[in-house]
């Protein structure tokens, strides 16, 4: 559905997006993270047609991002969401479902389901009088006026409170399970973890790594060993009555067995952690930064 | 451009825009606007009233002064009452400020004394009621059948144009020949086309009691009479020479309301941007064209809308105003709202906005102000469209020709400020704190791929020359020759070098094409050659005989007067000076900003060397 291909955009001289390429299928939620000024965002709006790539081929549907069929049947939510304060939520959402060509009877019964689902009161309100969170859902609901197959978002629960954020991410998924294919990217790793069905990695402009978890997991990770005890050793904590050490290897799970009994102990319980995208993603980015070094 | 779409946003845009103003604050502009129009009506009808009735004349109603004391609002006509009058003297606190007494030895005027000398405000009075007689008296005279009783002697005035040395016209057109309103001598000397409408002409024996209102230089100001400049019949003394008081307020009327209306417009453009809104307008299915020219057309259609109304106002007031008033607002309606656009899409800020529409109001106001002020008494008058629009309420006429030369320069502007606008009206310009150089130069490599598209980037911009050209007539033709004209020498050197140079430098600095001296030399002919075919359009100066005007044919250089030989020389010549000044800036582009900005002055130099070696001699 999404195709992006060694994708690169310049501006005035410095790479925002170097080479990057991916591909999202019909259905998928793919995430995309990485630290500030990594590229994500213009990347995002490439996939959406707002930024016209320095090289590099984005496609949705087989068709050039920026074309109008293209944006008609795709849904971009910023990572800010600025309304126009003076409407409110009916007359800003009825007038992008005009301009999306939905007509007017479709419009209000898609647009009063989807502040429904948004659980989003005050709809006749000026918007400038309505809270961060009511405005996000109404830049949500306005993402899906066109009932597009694509969706874009950017930071979709940036600045919410934690039960708005779930809410949102929540909903992000219902898009998925509806088939739509969905992008987007978040800083809190959770949520991607939560969510996506794939994932990239993206520092300084580039994808560092992508593919699915257990593939990064898989492939980046170091799974990790919680080694309980009964007495206390090296570098261990006290948990729960025990003593626990997390160590990587078998190797090192050995010599804190020995280290137990050593001192009259044993080892109580061992335990696989598999882990963390938010692990798998500060590895990545400071085996990046010492490549670079 | 998809009308529906356009109309949708126009629709959403002025929703949006009268949304944004406080309902309150609308009722308080809407009362405002009501009560100076009420008593601006009430005033224009009825004339400005505070001296009505401030001198107390007591005349008898059987009296001969009681009619001219009654006419004149700024006397208060009383009942005499003789017995206020004693021992000859009217002492002041009587309720009189003057008193008429007729008797069989005659009428005797007494003003109001106070310890033993006549008050200030008697004597005004006197005065007051003395112009009232007079202007009594006339008003009688002229209704006199026998006019050679009436006025035995008649007296032409003629209102010459000043003595220009190179032979500038500027007498206007006037009637020649055909007599004035009054008739007079019937033998006015105007020099122009006679398509003014005169009054009906008197008898040409000499005998008429006017003096004539088609003299040279005089403006026609035909039935609508705004401030009585048109009343020159009557006591020489009352006669005034004429001053475009009329021009100057019908110009100020159309302008005003375009300065307010680009206030909310540019705000309206700017705020798209500062907060990043028009960012989900441009992921839309609407192109930028549709979105500009959406939210452009509710301001167009207001400016059109105020205009119709004051040419109505004006109509109704006895103007000759028609669609041909509004149709002359319409290219200065796109020109204010297409910079201000414009200048929208370049400024960071309130800030910057604020001192972007500054200087279009002013700048504008100026093109379309002053020259208009001249309607009728100069060709450089038809700079402006608002000329068009002030020829036609009062009664003049306009050719096809003068009317494309008012309004096309006007509107080819507006048309490219929109199009460079466009230009960065994508999110990398939009929404992002880029300097105003910067964004300038992305405007023009928008529209540049090689070296060859700068032929027409080029073309583009002489629009901008032209205007910015007769800006520099406009603000000089009143110098004296020796000055004026090495001025616009200097000026037009430089207007068109920038035309030329700043272009090609957009192109290196964006790496259209490579900094070599191949691509340098491609790109400043390209350059040369776009400039040299576009400014034939300048050659429209000659449809409104401003190369008459010796400053006007500085600028543009047509040769007018000279021989074949000469005009040819000049129709060639200058591409060979475009070219070589456009490679000259070319080339020092190439090697980045300080190498463009000596390339620019050198060609400049080059430029001026041109005007005063070859232009000079030979026009």
């Amino acid at each position: 559905m999404i195709d992006v291909r060694d994708l690169r955009k310049e501006y005035g001289g410095f790479m925002a997006v170097d080479g990057v390429s991916f591909g999202v299928d019909p259905g998928e939620v793919f995430g995309i993270v990485g630290p500030n000024g990594a590229g994500k965002t213009t990347t995002l709006k490439s996939v959406a047609g707002l930024v016209e790539p320095t090289d590099g081929v984005v496609e949705v549907g087989g068709a050039p991002a920026d074309a109008r069929e293209t944006r008609r049947r795709l849904g971009f939510l910023p990572e800010e969401s600025p309304l126009y304060e003076e409407m409110s939520a009916l007359s800003y959402l009825r007038f992008f479902a005009d301009l999306y060509d939905v007509p007017r009877d479709v419009a209000d019964t898609r647009i009063h389901d989807a502040l429904d689902r948004l659980e989003l009161d005050h709809r006749r309100r000026p918007l400038g009088d309505t809270s961060k969170g009511m405005r996000r859902k109404v830049a949500i609901a306005r993402s899906l006026v066109n009932d597009p197959d694509v969706v874009v978002y950017d930071e979709p629960a940036s600045g919410l409170d934690p039960l708005t954020t779930n809410y949102v991410v929540e909903f992000t998924r219902e898009l998925a399970d509806e088939g739509r294919t969905v992008v987007f990217s978040a800083h809190n790793l959770y949520h991607v973890e939560e969510v996506c069905d794939r994932v990239a990695i993206m520092n300084e402009g580039a994808v560092v790594a992508k593919g699915r978890l257990e593939e990064l997991r898989e492939r980046y990770g170091r799974t990790e060993y919680h080694v309980y005890t009964t007495v206390e050793v090296p570098e261990a904590v006290a948990d729960n009555g025990h003593y626990r050490r997390v160590v990587e290897g078998m190797d090192d799970v050995r010599r804190v067995e020995t280290a137990a009994e050593e001192r009259g102990g044993e080892v109580a319980d061992i335990r696989t952690v598999e882990p963390s995208l938010e692990r798998l993603f500060l590895d990545l980015a400071s085996a990046d930064d010492r490549a670079e070094a | 451009m998809r009308p529906r779409k356009l109309l949708r946003i126009a629709r959403w845009e002025t929703t949006t825009g009268v949304g944004g103003v406080d309902r309150g604050a609308i009722a308080v502009v809407l009362a405002a606007i009501a009560f100076v129009g009420a008593v601006g009506v009430v005033g224009f009808v009825g004339g400005v009233a505070i001296e009505d009735g401030i001198y107390r004349v007591g005349v008898d109603e059987d009296s001969r002064f009681h009619a001219p004391a009654a006419e004149d609002p700024s006397l208060a006509v009383v009942e005499p009452d003789p017995a206020v009058v004693a021992d000859g003297r009217l002492e002041t606190g009587q309720g009189y400020d003057i008193h008429v007494r007729e008797t069989a030895d005659g009428t005797r005027l007494y003003l109001a004394e106070a310890g033993g000398e006549p008050t200030e405000k008697s004597r005004a009075a006197a005065t007051a009621f003395r112009e009232a007689v007079e202007a009594h008296n006339e008003r009688r005279m002229r209704l006199e059948s026998n006019e050679t009783a009436a006025f035995p002697v008649v007296v032409t005035l003629e209102f010459v144009a000043r003595d220009d040395a190179d032979g500038a016209e500027a007498g206007g057109d006037g009637d020649s020949g055909s007599g004035g309103s009054g008739g007079g001598t019937g033998d006015g000397s105007g020099s122009g086309d006679g398509d003014d409408t005169g009054g009906p002409g008197g008898p040409s024996d000499g005998t008429g009691t006017g003096t004539g209102d088609g003299g040279v230089g005089a403006p026609s100001l035909g039935a609508f009479d705004l401030f009585g400049t048109a009343d020159t019949a009557g006591s020489p003394s009352d006669i005034s020479p004429p001053f475009p008081f009329q021009s100057l307020v019908l110009a100020f009327v159309f302008v005003l309301p375009l300065n307010f209306l680009i206030q909310a417009y540019g705000s309206s453009m700017l705020a798209e941007r500062l907060d990043r809104r028009g960012e989900l307008l441009l992921v839309a299915p609407v192109s930028p064209a549709e979105i500009v020219f959406g939210k452009t057309l509710p301001y167009f259609a207001a400016a059109l809308g105020i205009t119709t109304v004051i040419v109505a106002g004006l109509r109704l007031l006895g103007g000759g105003a028609g669609p041909l008033s509004v149709l002359a607002v319409v290219p200065l309606a796109l020109l204010f709202l297409a910079t201000t656009f414009l200048g929208a899409m370049f400024a960071r800020s309130y800030k910057e906005l604020t001192f972007v529409s500054v200087t279009v109001s002013t700048l504008l106001t100026t093109y379309a102000f002053v020259p208009a002020v001249f309607a009728g008494t100069s060709p450089v008058a038809f700079v402006s469209p608002l000329t068009i629009a002030v020829r036609d309420l009062t009664g003049a006429g306009v050719t096809v020709g003068q009317l494309a030369f008012a309004t096309g320069p006007a509107t080819l502007v507006a048309g490219v400020c929109f199009l460079l606008g466009l230009g960065v009206y994508r999110e990398e310009d939009l929404f992002t704190q880029r300097p105003v150089h910067l964004k300038a130069l992305d405007a023009l490599a928008g529209r540049i791929r090689r070296p060859r598209s700068l032929v027409l980037v080029v073309a583009l911009m002489v629009p901008f020359v032209f205007v910015a050209e007769l800006l520099v007539v406009v603000l000089l033709f009143v110098l004296p020759v020796a000055v004026s004209v090495p001025l616009v020498f200097g000026a037009i050197a430089v207007v068109e070098e920038l035309a030329k140079g700043v272009p090609v430098y957009a192109g290196f600095v964006r790496g259209r094409y490579d900094r070599t001296l191949g691509a340098a030399v491609a790109a400043g002919s390209a350059a040369g050659v776009g400039f040299f075919l576009a400014e034939k359009l300048s050659l429209a100066v000659q449809v409104v005989g401003l190369p008459e005007v010796a400053v006007a044919d500085a600028a543009f250089q047509t040769g007018l007067g000279a021989g074949a030989g000469v005009v040819a020389l000049l129709a060639v010549a200058p591409l060979l000076l475009h070219v070589v000044t456009a490679t000259v800036s070319a080339v020092g582009g190439s090697r980045g900003r300080r190498g463009f900005l000596a390339g620019l002055a050198a060609a400049a130099l080059l430029h001026l060397c041109y005007n005063v070696a070859v232009v000079s001699r030979l026009v």
